[in-house]
Formats: structure tokens, C-alpha cells, sequence
């Protein structure tokens, strides 16, 4: 019987993990994760932890020891992976530290991001900027399968946004529209999907979870959709207005998709985070609006796809991570604009041996719903 | 990462209940002469931060400071032009954008702590084993590392019993996910026809997230899955619904018959409905009472005493991995009754939420 997506994907990052462990000497590996920062977690083990905190003990070459806080996702993992041996206590942290302190050779504990008061005094702890940096290395250039799997998501996102233009009808709340994305996405067996958008005019200075606020004539409606394949997310950044733009949005969105597409011209392997945000900050500059590629008015200029909807590398002038093939990035231009407010505007790609492909497919265009 | 409707309705949660609860935690605070106490939130571990301020963190991270007297201030690690969203949904004083939380908490400390330079000062911080050592780190290196006192049983024994602003979130909750369960298709052949009419329901009612497991055929597994694709649903299955209406979590659990549904089942509703009205202060530990139609396959009570949205407060039965865990709850708490039966006609799930009654007075049904 051939191997499912995930048990391939499971196979080939646990090969790559104990390597890269033999590499650093890590004779153990503690991986903590929460349903927010899960990432490594999911990368060491595969699982998607839904409620509490969890440490993930890993032998290099050997068995893995999870230990989770709830009887119900103890229950749940041990059935969906029966060769990890799943435990439950009422605190994962106070477990971990007993069986790392009584654990013999070289331990290591990642990422970093997610370390917790109660292992920081573990010798675990004292490797984990190097675990980390061992963990992000393997988690930010992808294997084929899961290229494949993010390469799926930024379909999913395309098909979202198409769910997301049908819903932004005048009158509807902010949080019905995110309520038919999540149905359609769930009809489509994607099981998580991060998603902010924006509404109004010029008055709207970034994106937020949805509100009660209703859609009106001529307002201008942003969105980024983030759906996950396997635990892979990509990502879609558009901007529509409901009736006819009017000129000054037009003219707005020219810059931003001229930004964003001069930012994706520039990446290629060997260039850096650094260039591909200065290739799209300097089109705002050119056209006068260099006050707004800044953190007072924008946070990144994109990002790495991963397991983490908001990866490694950040998109910004001050960060020199090299790109090489098989990194999953969104370029997005995202940031307010004096005359209409805030928009957005970004597409996820892959990094080849020679440029980028362009995963995602919806038209880069200012689209415009219906008033009626 | 959240993803529903994130709001404050001042008549729903009004200032001065949230006043109030800050109070209390002040009241103890200074019983046990603490200077301070930290209360961190994230996506994942928010609900102490969303009881004292309504705040709800879609993403990102955040850090409240309470001191002896006054609004507790806010340490965001979101950025600058997040604070207005930040003010529309919390009630909260000074806002403060920090990058890095550890160090906005030094900054802040250092002002208005002062005795801490001399070593005199205590810190509290709720659930500090779980705290995030990047938050930390700056406060030890401070030299403040023996100041820092784990606050979790302080504020354990003031987060319950649940006011009547909480008991009415859980009530709308709860409407919401028995509406959301009603919803769910006659003929759904696959577990995602199920979760997308749940989405729906929940999500343009007003839920602020939904998390749903299924145990797909109870004629082969009473496992409540997480669904990653899909899964073909049997003739019998179960779906656990977990639903947040602003920071309330409740869990439902209802077991679909493709045919007429089993006479057991019918006790089983009945029993737990029975059990969960039984359970008092005294008794919650030992879980629920009186004779079940079936053997009780597992058991848990679950209550909101921290920084998660439900902590196992007890567990057990017949199938259960032996974990000793046992805190108490007072009368007036605000919790969840789950169990598993095994049946004569199988397996069956059931979860009620309950606001816990004293002694010799019924507890209260959610649903």
C-alpha cells in the first residue's frame, strides 16, 4: 500500500532531523510546541496539537516520547500515530524537566521562540540557540513533498478568495464573510486557515480579526488568506472595492502591484531577504510614498510559507538571510496609503535554482464586487 | 490562530465587571505582598489576560502587568497601529507597544516597582512554568530572578467562582454550539460536509473559533479525531464541538444515528444530564455520580483556572491511563462535564457545561 502524504512527509523530516542531529552531536532532541508556535513540533513528530502545551523527546535514531496535557489529545495522537509513545500529565514542562534531568547524553531543546520558564535551567536549554538555528535550517528550505504540499495550499488560498469576493456583498458583517471562507474550506478538507482583513476607507490603517463592522458602498475591503496543506501554509494577499473604483484607488494599485511584482522579480537563489524588500520599497520611494515601506505604517514586506503561517525569513531591509532554492516565501507590499488607506496585495512563490515560480494563480487585478 | 468574530460589548461584559475582577486579583495580591503579577497571553494560553482585560489575541503576543492599585497596563508586541484595535476590544489602561516583552517589563518594573533595585520586591507570574522564556530571560538577567514567584495557585483561588457576565457568555455559547450541532446535515456521508455546516452555523453566529472532533464510526473507534483531509462517516458517529463566544469556551458533544438512534443513547443523555445536576464542590472530584447505562469508558471535569480556556480538573474511568490529577473548584464555578460510555448498542460521548452548585443546591445546566 503506498504511503500517505503525511506519513511521507513524516518519514522524510524525521531522516533529515536525525542527520542533522548526528551532524550537531544532539544525542536527544526536546521539541516544545503549543497550538500557536507548533511548528517544530509538527515538523519533529507530525502532530497538530490542538489544546495545552507539548514536549516532543526525541532519540536520535530511536523512539519519541510525547507528552501532552489533555487526556483527549493524548487519546486522539496515540490513535493517529500508534509508534509514538503519548503520555498526559497536568504539566508537559514539569514532566519534560524530570525525564531531562534523569536522561543520559547530549541533549538539545528548539526553537528557542517557545522554550518556557520551566526547562530554561535544563542543560537541554543551554543548546537551544544552536537546535534552533538547526531546526530553522531545516524547516525553511523545503523537500519536494512539501513544495508540493504549500504548492496545493496557494490553490486552496486562490479558491478561497474566489469564496471571499462572493461573500463581500454591502451589509454584511465583517465576520460572515470569514464565516463562508472557513465552511468552503472545511467542505474542502483544509483544516486551519489564518485569515485578518480590513474595511472602509481611508480611516483603516491595517488588518484585524473580523468585526461587526458592515460592508458599505465604496469601501475598500483587503483580506489575507493563509489555508495549510499537511500543516503547510501559503498565503494570498488582495484588495477589492465594492462598486467602481474610483481613480485614486486605481492609481494606488498600480504602485502596489508594480511593488510587488519588482519584488518577485527579484528573487533568486544567492540574493537576500534584504534586496527583494528593497526591490519593493523602492518603487513606493519612487513614487513619493517612501514613508510607508516603515514600521510606523507596515510590519514586513513578506515572509517565509511553512508550518507557521508567518515563517522564517522575514521580507525587510534589515534582513540579510540568504535565499536558496526550495524556500517558500510571499512577497506582499502591504501598508496604508494616504489617499485610500491601507492595502494589500501578495502572491506565495517558490525559490528556484534560477528565479522563482508563482504559485499563486488569481489575476492580480483591484477587483470590484457588485453594490447591488 | 483565531479567526471569528473578536469583540467587546460593554452591556455583555461591562467595564466595572472587569474592574471588578482585576480587583480581586489585587485583593490577593496584596495579601501575599506582591508587587506585581504578570499575566502573558497568546493564541494559545490567553485566558487569564481575556478575564482581566476581554482582550483576545488573534496572533502575536502580549504581556499584562497588574500592580497593587489601578488599571492593569498593557506590553503589546503588535504593532503601534494595532493599538486602536487593541483599545476596541479590551478594557485596559496604558497601552505600550514593546517588541520585545521581556524588556518593556524591565522598563516598566524598574518605574514603578522601585524597591526591586534593592531586592525587596516580589513578582508574580500566573502559570510561570509555562511562561516563554524569551519574556523571561530579560527579567532575570535584571537581576530580579529570585523576585519572580510562581502566581498560579493565587490566582487559581480567585479566577472562580464565575460571575454572572461570564455565566451569560457561557450561556450564549453554549446556544450557539447546540445550534451549530443542530445544523449538522441528516445524510453527511463525510466528516467535512459535518465541520463545514458547524463553520457556518458558529461562524455567522458570532463564535470567536471552533474547534471540532469526530470520531468518525463508533462502530470501529470511539476516538475523537482531529480531521486533517477528510474521513468517511458510519452508520454511527460522534462530534465534539469546542466553541469560544468572546474568550467562554464550552464543549458539546452530539452522537449521530444514520437510523433511529439507539434507546441507550437516550439513558446516556439522561444520566449525564442526571450527574452533571448531582455534582457539587464536595463531590466534583470524584466525578460524576449514580449508576450509568454503561460501563464509564473516561470521565473529566474541566474549569478555566489559568492561562488555558479549559484545565482538566479531574479525571478518570474504566479505560483511563492512570494520571493522578485532582484540584478543587468552588460553588458558583463555571466548568465542562465530559464522559465516554461504552453502551450496550457501543460507544457513546456526551459533554455538558455546568455552573457548579454549593452544597445541597442543584448545579446549573448550559445546555
Amino acid at each position: 500500500m503506498s504511503k500517505s502524504l503525511s506519513e511521507a512527509l513524516r518519514e522524510e523530516r524525521r531522516a533529515r532531523l536525525d542527520a542533522a542531529m548526528a551532524k550537531e552531536g544532539f544525542d536527544v532532541l526536546a521539541v516544545v510546541g503549543n497550538p500557536w508556535r507548533s511548528d517544530g513540533l509538527r515538523y519533529a513528530t507530525g502532530v497538530a496539537l490542538t489544546e495545552g502545551h507539548a514536549v516532543a523527546l526525541l532519540e536520535r535514531d530511536g523512539a519519541t516520547r510525547l507528552l501532552v496535557e489533555h487526556p483527549m489529545e493524548a487519546e486522539r495522537i496515540a490513535a493517529e500515530q500508534p509508534e509514538l509513545k503519548v503520555s498526559w500529565s497536568a504539566s508537559a514542562v514539569t514532566e519534560a524537566q524530570r525525564l531531562l534531568e534523569g536522561g543520559k547524553g547530549k541533549a538539545a531543546l528548539a526553537p528557542r521562540i517557545a522554550l518556557p520558564f520551566g526547562l530554561a535551567s535544563t542543560s537541554a536549554a543551554a543548546q537551544s540557540v544552536a537546535a534552533s538555528a538547526m531546526l530553522d535550517r531545516l524547516m525553511m528550505r523545503k523537500s519536494p513533498a512539501e513544495v508540493e504540499a504549500v504548492r496545493r495550499a496557494a490553490a486552496m488560498a486562490d479558491d478561497g478568495y474566489k469564496i471571499f469576493m462572493q461573500a463581500a456583498r454591502v451589509g454584511r458583517p465583517e465576520y460572515e464573510l470569514v464565516a463562508d471562507v472557513e465552511a468552503y474550506y472545511r467542505s474542502r478538507g483544509c483544516p486551519d486557515n489564518f485569515q485578518i482583513l480590513g474595511s472602509g476607507g481611508v480611516e483603516v490603517r491595517g488588518m484585524h480579526p473580523p468585526g461587526e463592522r458592515r460592508l458599505a458602498p465604496g469601501d475598500l475591503v483587503t483580506t489575507e488568506l493563509t489555508p495549510c496543506i499537511e500543516g503547510y501554509y501559503a498565503q494570498i494577499c488582495r484588495t477589492l472595492v465594492i462598486g467602481e473604483p474610483t481613480p485614486a484607488q486605481r492609481r494606488a494599485f498600480a504602485v502596489y502591484n508594480e511593488a510587488m511584482e519588482a519584488g518577485i522579480a527579484a528573487v533568486r537563489p544567492g540574493t537576500t531577504a534584504s534586496a527583494v524588500a528593497k526591490a519593493l520599497n523602492d518603487v513606493f520611494r519612487r513614487f513619493g510614498l517612501g514613508d510607508y515601506v516603515t514600521s510606523e505604517y507596515t510590519r514586513v514586506r513578506g515572509h517565509g510559507l511553512g508550518l507557521y503561517a508567518d515563517s522564517k525569513p522575514q521580507l525587510l531591509e534589515d534582513v540579510n538571510v540568504v535565499l536558496e532554492p526550495d524556500m517558500t516565501l510571499i512577497v506582499h507590499p502591504n501598508t496604508y496609503h494616504p489617499e485610500i488607506g491601507y492595502f494589500v496585495h501578495g502572491d506565495s512563490l517558490r525559490v528556484t535554482e534560477n528565479g522563482c515560480e508563482v504559485f499563486c494563480r488569481t489575476p492580480r487585478e483591484l477587483f470590484s464586487v457588485p453594490v447591488h | 490562530m483565531r479567526r471569528g468574530l473578536i469583540s467587546w460589548s460593554a452591556r455583555e461584559v461591562p467595564a466595572s465587571v472587569l474592574d471588578a475582577r482585576v480587583g480581586r486579583l489585587q485583593a490577593a495580591m496584596r495579601a501575599e505582598k506582591l508587587d506585581a503579577v504578570l499575566a502573558y497571553t497568546c493564541f494559545s494560553q490567553p485566558a487569564s489576560v481575556t478575564w482581566l482585560t476581554h482582550f483576545v489575541p488573534y496572533w502575536n503576543d502580549a504581556l499584562v502587568v497588574v500592580f497593587r492599585e489601578g488599571p492593569p497596563v498593557m506590553l503589546a508586541a503588535f504593532s503601534k497601529r494595532v493599538q486602536n484595535w487593541i483599545r476596541e476590544v479590551s478594557h485596559v489602561g496604558e497601552v505600550m507597544t514593546a517588541p520585545n516583552l521581556g524588556r518593556g517589563a524591565v522598563g516598566l518594573l524598574k518605574e514603578r516597582v522601585p524597591r526591586l533595585a534593592s531586592g525587596a520586591g516580589r513578582i508574580g507570574i500566573i502559570e510561570r512554568d509555562d511562561f516563554p522564556w524569551t519574556v523571561a530571560e530579560p527579567l532575570v538577567e535584571a537581576g530580579w530572578g529570585n523576585a519572580l514567584v510562581d502566581a498560579t495557585p493565587l490566582y487559581a483561588a480567585i479566577r472562580q467562582p464565575a460571575d454572572p457576565a461570564e455565566i451569560g457568555l457561557a450561556q450564549h455559547a453554549a446556544g450557539m454550539a447546540g445550534k451549530a450541532l443542530d445544523a449538522l446535515p441528516s445524510n453527511a456521508g463525510k466528516a467535512s460536509q459535518s465541520l463545514a455546516a458547524i463553520e457556518a452555523s458558529a461562524r455567522c453566529d458570532g463564535a470567536e473559533e471552533v474547534l471540532v472532533r469526530i470520531a468518525p464510526d463508533l462502530t470501529k473507534s470511539a476516538v475523537l479525531q482531529r480531521i486533517e483531509e477528510d474521513a468517511v462517516l458510519g452508520a454511527r458517529y460522534a462530534v465534539q464541538l469546542s466553541l469560544a463566544y468572546k474568550g467562554v469556551w464550552v464543549r458539546l458533544v452530539r452522537c449521530v444515528s444514520s437510523g433511529a438512534a439507539p434507546v441507550s443513547w437516550e439513558a446516556a443523555r439522561r444520566w449525564l444530564a442526571d450527574a452533571a445536576t448531582r455534582m457539587t464542590a464536595a463531590n466534583v472530584a470524584s466525578g460524576p455520580q449514580g449508576s450509568a447505562p454503561g460501563e464509564v469508558a473516561a470521565w473529566s471535569v474541566e474549569a478555566c483556572l489559568g492561562n488555558e480556556p479549559l484545565t482538566v480538573i479531574a479525571h478518570g474511568g474504566s479505560g483511563s491511563a492512570r494520571t493522578s490529577v485532582s484540584r478543587s473548584l468552588p460553588a458558583g464555578a463555571l466548568g465542562v462535564l465530559n464522559v465516554q460510555l461504552l453502551t450496550k448498542d457501543g460507544p457513546w460521548h456526551g459533554s455538558v457545561p455546568f455552573v457548579l452548585g454549593a452544597q445541597g443546591a442543584s448545579t446549573k445546566l448550559l445546555a
